[in-house]
């Protein structure tokens, strides 16, 4: 990633939450990154009721990106019982959009992700024909295997008998002979041309790896939107995990052991929970503090951590139930406070 | 924000609340000072001060600036500030401190110079600190950044060494750790996290001597960010690297080795016990699926830390997740005992899950989903579907090993009892109607178990494996071997190629059972050469958990191989691939199964007896081998009735659904002249004739 400028409101057209979701590593769009935009921008036309014309008249894929406007007329149009179908004609947008392969219109696709995916997911079952979704998602997935060259993804897990650049250790005879834990984060990729069912669950789940990989530069709204399709898909109600004052009680209790599920729930295989709760991972804990955005995520880890421990799934309940405390300890005055502030006293001496 | 009872002079000034100014041994109240400044008028309220406290210029405005900060008066400290000329002090200050970098014997003379002149530096540094802080606080994070950056660039060029503790006094190493701490923190709120990454490997990675407790609080805040930022901050710059050394990559290895030292240094007692430490750690390395290494994190804590309980439960969690369930349930075996915490929901129902995979432990199974199923009360009501599910499955595995017959189809219908009892728990849950749907193909329930083979086809669009396997065995089951094929063909269509290799198996078998043997030679040449492409794409499988129950097992084609041509009698064919198989597995009871049909058919009986019997030593529960035993006795002649009947019946312990053990035990009856019995036998393997799927249903879960 390129170094990005520090100046903290790099001058934007845009007059929406942008300031919210403004990140360092906005630049001044190329010439022709405009010309696309134009062009998007125009094709967008006859499909939504109106555009902005600040839009029309100066194109901006940030602006695009960070519309508030027209970032609801898409989702509502996504969100439509009868989207996604081949001929859809936003989805048709998203495609081509996504195609232009200039970086900063593709944002503005990876922004309805989450709906996508969600909307997506939760209507398999329903057996329609859904090739409209399936088509922007197979162009985010080749994008991707086109990227890492179908290479899988992998961490070395780091063995404290080896010295590193953070402590020290006394090198042993073994030292040399072990060699590190090597984790899979992400499996190797073949291009795919239709979403074949049983990788319906891997296609979206790299799809996610991408947004994840592009979050820090997302609209808190797409976000949120993210969150609460994760609280669908769960399936599971997760209120009797809330810390707060409002947590249910007992006679709320034996009502949720019959209406605890909800429509939407879908099969969560690892390649696909694992980018999920990355995902939430930042929602919830990033640095980017928003307290919607938090209540969200805090929500929808809630659902997935009912979801896991239904179907006991040893690794689901611990990344889950990490979250869930680390969203409790970010609530707990007594675990945040800011060592950086001076002592106040009453006595100021030199 | 009264706190801070300090001892400091006049008692009554913390707790009346007013403040005081303290310097050169004299105290001064600051009311009158705060009205100056109130007026605007800061310097008058500087002379007042270097008159009543007897300060130089900068001392006064150091006093004054942290006055107004306190005051929360942050414009105004900001304009006391900048009455002092920072950086014309930076400077001044560089020569008079690193004059004697190297002046250890000489300290004792220098003490008093030096203590002058880190006095007069760190009233600087301090102003410079507070004046960040106030534009922090102002929201003008950038400025703030870069006066610390200053500060920093600053003491790095007087102290090239690193900090020498032995010249440096408190109060300024306090002030350059504090200074050290904000930096990245301020980027991180100026969400320029690149300049974060630098500023906190800058601060790990320089020496500035911090405490412990400062230094662990910037490794944590820095992993925090490095897992949830979701910007890849690179690997650390060349310099900082130290041959032989371990260098994170990226930012997942990063922050969990720097949360793996946080514990370590917790357990050597250098820092306090952060519990979010711990959090942080258990999500990243679940989140790799290394939760075999998370086990070995939690075990290094030290005791005390974490109820004893906890600590059980957690690593049973990691150890089951690691595949290890055998060591995870010894742990929840413990942890569930009656005097430490035998109620616990969540550790029951992992329990009764692992015990459901074993028939030997299925029984104990039992006895957890039950405690589990009277336990999900309250909050936790919603966990009672759960509970009897996993009793469901429990009752079914434990039916496989029970010793009557009576016994067997009562638990077998408990099972289904209890699998029923929770769908209306579990409505929306499609692993609950695999089960239901295998738990019926078992019990031969064939059109129930067919019905839910579709229903969890239609609940997970097609997107699960082993719903497209159950749905073409129950087929086969049900002698419709063409529909299986369209079954198999259609999952084939929705599938990877790598995960194509029990589709194939399956379909070669299906061309077998309807006589078509040429299409399912052929069928076994495609696997093979997945087989090759696997092995160039992968490299060779280098242990056996590598082997997931997807990818194609090389073996199992050699095998079915071998078998189809036995049948075919080619046996030149037969012994090329069973040398094939052999080489990849060389005791296996197939192999020694196929060996010995090719012995009974070359009219070799002993030899061929001799191939079953070692089979079964090697494998005590290999069944085929055992009905053929049987088989091979009975025709023997009536002194070894009884012992074939021995071994049939106990093929029939293990597999009641055997078609070939109730014939043959029907033909040793009929020989033993014990016709009525003959005749049940006869009528059980009629029954079940039309039943066998061409793979047992067990091979699917």
């Amino acid at each position: 990633m390129s170094d990005p400028s520090s100046s903290p409101s790099s001058a934007s057209a845009s007059p929406t939450d942008a300031a919210s979701s403004q990140t360092s590593s906005t630049e001044v769009p190329s010439a022709d990154s405009i010309a696309k935009t134009q062009a998007a921008i125009h094709s967008l036309n006859p499909i939504l009721t109106s555009i902005p014309r600040y839009l029309s008249s100066s194109p901006d894929p940030f602006a695009l990106l960070h519309d508030p406007d027209i970032s609801s007329q898409i989702s509502d149009l996504l969100r439509h019982p009868d989207s996604g179908t081949v001929d859809n004609n936003v989805c048709r947008w998203l495609y081509d959009t996504f195609q232009t392969s200039d970086p900063a219109l593709q944002l503005v696709v990876l922004r309805f992700l989450p709906i996508i995916a969600g909307v997506y997911l939760s209507r398999v079952p329903l057996r329609k024909t859904l090739s409209g979704f399936e088509a922007v998602l197979l162009a985010i997935y080749s994008h991707e295997t086109t990227s890492r060259n179908g290479q899988s993804i992998t961490v070395n897990i780091p063995d404290l008998s080896h010295p590193s650049i953070y402590h020290e250790a006394k090198p042993t005879a073994k030292n040399n002979a072990t060699e590190f834990n090597v984790a899979i984060i992400s499996p190797t990729l073949d291009p795919h041309r239709t979403v074949r069912s049983t990788q319906r669950a891997k296609i979206v789940g790299v799809a996610l790896e991408l947004y994840y990989s592009k979050i820090s530069q997302m609209p808190v709204r797409s976000k949120i939107d993210f969150c609460e399709h994760c609280e669908i898909w769960a399936g599971q109600d997760g209120s009797m995990y809330r810390d707060d004052e409002v947590k249910q009680g007992d006679e709320d209790g034996e009502k949720e052991t019959k209406a605890g599920f909800k429509e939407g729930r879908i099969p969560l295989p690892w390649e696909l929970l694992q980018p999920v709760l990355r995902i939430l991972g930042h929602c919830l804990l990033g640095p980017h503090r928003d307290m919607a955005l938090f209540d969200a995520s805090h929500a929808a880890i809630r659902s997935l951590y009912a979801r896991s421990i239904h179907d006991i799934d040893p690794r689901a309940i611990l990344t889950t139930g990490s979250l869930l405390r680390l969203g409790k300890i970010a609530l707990d005055p007594k675990f945040n406070i800011d060592h950086t502030e001076v002592k106040m006293t009453n006595v100021i001496s030199l | 924000m009264v706190e801070g009872r300090s001892e400091e002079p006049s008692v009554d000034a913390d707790e009346t609340g007013v403040r005081e100014l303290y310097a050169n041994g004299i105290c001064m109240k600051t009311s009158e000072v705060e009205a100056k400044l109130d007026e605007g008028n800061i310097q008058e309220a500087e002379s007042s001060l270097r008159e009543g406290l007897s300060l130089n210029y900068e001392e006064a405005r150091a006093l004054l600036g942290r006055l107004e900060y306190q005051r929360g008066n942050l414009e105004g400290a900001l304009h006391v500030f900048d009455g002092i000329d920072l950086q014309a002090a930076i400077q001044r200050l560089q020569p008079s401190l690193s004059e004697k970098p190297f002046a250890k014997k000489s300290r004792t003379r220098d003490d008093s110079q030096h203590s002058v002149s880190q006095h007069a530096t760190n009233l600087v540094l301090e102003a410079i600190y507070l004046k960040a802080k106030s534009l922090q606080k102002l929201g003008r994070l950038n400025e703030a950044a870069n006066e610390c950056k200053s500060v920093l660039d600053a003491v790095e060029n007087i102290f090239q060494q690193g900090i020498p503790e032995v010249q440096v006094d408190g109060r300024l190493q306090e002030t350059v750790s504090q200074v050290v701490e904000l930096l990245p923190e301020l980027w991180k709120q100026a969400e320029n996290y690149q300049e974060a990454v630098s500023a906190y490997r800058r601060a790990l990675l320089n020496q500035w001597s911090l405490d412990n407790d400062c230094c662990a609080r910037i490794q944590k805040a820095f992993a925090v960010l490095l897992l949830h930022s979701g910007v890849e901050a690179g690997p650390p710059s060349l310099g900082s690297q130290i041959e032989g050394s371990f260098v994170p990559k990226n930012n997942l290895e990063e922050a969990i080795l720097l949360l793996m030292i946080l514990v370590r240094k917790s357990d050597l007692g250098k820092i306090k016990w952060d519990p979010s430490v711990m959090e942080h750690l258990t999500f990243a390395l679940s989140l790799s699926s290394q939760t075999s290494v998370l086990a070995k994190q939690f075990e290094e804590i030290l005791p005390g830390v974490f109820h004893h309980v906890d600590r059980w439960n957690n690593l049973a969690l990691c150890y089951s997740g690691a595949g290890q369930n055998r060591t995870a349930l010894n742990l929840l075996q413990k942890s569930l005992h009656k005097h430490e915490r035998p109620d616990d929901l969540m550790a029951l129902l992992l329990a009764a899950k692992i015990c459901s995979e074993d028939s030997h432990l299925a029984a104990e199974g039992v006895g957890y989903a039950h405690r589990a199923i009277n336990n999900a009360k309250g909050i936790d009501g919603h966990l009672k579907g759960v509970g009897l599910r996993v009793l469901g499955l429990c009752l079914g595995k434990q039916a496989k090993v029970s010793s009557s017959d009576f016994e067997r189809s009562h638990l077998q219908s408990e099972a289904l009892k209890s699998l029923d009892g929770s769908i209306s728990f579990e409505q929306c849950n499609p692993e609950l109607i695999f089960e239901l749907g295998v738990q019926y193909a078992e019990q031969r329930n064939l059109n129930a178990a067919l019905r839910y083979a579709k229903k969890y086809i239609d609940a997970t669009g097609g997107s699960i494996l082993k719903g497209w396997r159950l749905l073409a065995l129950v087929l086969s089951a049900q002698q419709r071997f063409s529909e299986a094929e369209v079954v198999t063909d259609a999952a084939l269509d929705e599938t990877a190629k790598w995960e194509q290799g029990p589709l194939l198996r399956l379909k070669a078998k299906l061309k077998i059972s309807q006589s078509e043997p040429t299409d399912a030679i052929e069928t076994y040449r495609y696997l093979l050469a997945l087989v090759q492409a696997q092995r160039k794409s992968f490299g060779p499988v280098q242990s056996a958990s590598e082997v997931e129950d997807d990818k194609v097992n090389e073996f199992e084609v050699w095998y079915g191989l071998a078998n189809l041509y036995s049948s075919l009698s080619h046996w030149k064919d037969v012994e090329i691939c069973l040398g094939k198989a052999r080489a990849l597995k060389q005791y296996s009871p197939e192999l020694m199964h196929i060996e010995g049909a090719m012995c009974q058919e070359r009219g070799q009986t002993r030899e061929a007896l001799s191939s079953y019997i070692n089979a079964v030593l090697l494998e005590p529960s290999y069944v085929p081998c055992k009905v053929l035993i049987g088989a091979l006795l009975s025709k023997i002649g009536v002194s070894a009735l009884p012992v074939a009947r021995t071994f049939l019946s106990d093929a029939l312990r293990i597999e009641p659904t055997n078609r070939k053990a109730w014939y043959y035990l029907g033909i040793v009856h009929r020989n033993d002249g014990r016709i009525a019995d003959a005749t049940d036998c006869f009528q059980a393997a009629s029954m079940l004739g039309e039943s066998d799927p061409i793979e047992s249903f067990s091979s699917i879960i």
